[in-house]
């Protein structure tokens, strides 16, 4: 391994935690949602550190499910969005403060 | 050695970057591209750690099908005033703030829990390398389909369920309905 596991993990949360911010702080639901994948994308980041430090391919596998499952995410979110946007224009989350319509 | 050490703090860098720019440009689709630029940098990344499948996962999977996909939706929806408006909430230190304490939290855990129980350092090497090298396809194929088949079936309807959601919440009703 090139770099310590701790350094990849590091980076891994450094990367979750501008994740967090971004989720937290946009107001466009679609920036937030891919908030969420950068959030994804740190984890997958530290699995695989983890795996290519105890040589276990696991951490691999892991990884893989995870972006199976951001795909899946990304398809049921997007779709709520295109829904959400032929009731009322727009994206943004200030606008959704219905519970009907 | 060196020369790789370098790469990866050159893509660990550019990848914090990206990630920051991303989460702070107004206009939606300068966001989409410094995703993109993450993602590859990200896919460097793990090729340097040895997943060389995974990073072909990675391009292709989520910089060429899920972004395109996200930028899809944001061509469809149209937003013309995006610009204008600012991109943070009002609540925008909060979250800062949030984004800022996890950070500090998990490099805590990081550094004084984890180091010295010897994770900074590369284990013994236990094993005589027989066969592929560690990441090659072949061995990722046959964990698989052997211990993993189970959850890997699960994620199929998984991804069938979301096909079928995505279906269903995104057409448009029929009258009356």
């Amino acid at each position: 391994m090139i770099v310590p596991a701790s350094t990849v993990l590091g980076l891994s949360a450094v990367l979750f935690g501008i994740g967090v911010f971004g989720f937290l702080a946009r107001r466009n639901i679609i920036l937030m949602l891919v908030s969420v994948e950068v959030m994804l994308n740190a984890v997958n980041l530290s699995l695989v550190g983890l795996g290519s430090h105890f040589d276990d391919l696991r951490g691999q596998i892991l990884a893989l499910f995870v972006i199976a499952v951001a795909a899946a995410e990304a398809g049921v979110g997007l779709g709520l969005v295109i829904a959400l946007n032929r009731n009322k224009p727009g994206a943004s989350v200030a606008d959704l403060t219905q519970l009907k319509w | 050695m060196t020369l790789l050490t370098g790469a990866f703090y050159y893509m660990a860098g550019a990848s914090v970057v990206s990630a920051l720019l991303a989460v702070t440009r107004r206009n939606p689709v300068h966001s989409m591209l410094w995703v993109l630029a993450l993602f590859l940098h990200v896919a460097g990344i793990f090729l340097l750690l040895g997943a060389e499948f995974l990073a072909a996962v990675q391009v292709l999977v989520y910089a060429g099908a899920i972004l395109i996909f996200y930028l899809f939706v944001l061509m469809l929806l149209d937003l013309p005033d995006e610009t204008a408006r600012p991109p943070f909430g009002a609540h925008w230190p909060l979250a800062a703030v949030v984004g800022l304490s996890f950070v500090a939290l998990a490099w805590l855990a990081d550094v004084e829990m984890l180091a010295p129980a010897g994770i900074g350092v590369a284990p013994a090497a236990t094993s005589v390398e027989t066969g592929p090298p560690q990441g090659s396809l072949s061995k990722i194929g046959l964990e698989l389909f052997g211990p993993f088949a189970l959850p890997f079936e699960i994620v199929s309807l998984v991804l069938l369920a979301a096909i079928v959601g995505a279906i269903v919440l995104a057409r448009k009703r029929a009258a009356g309905a």
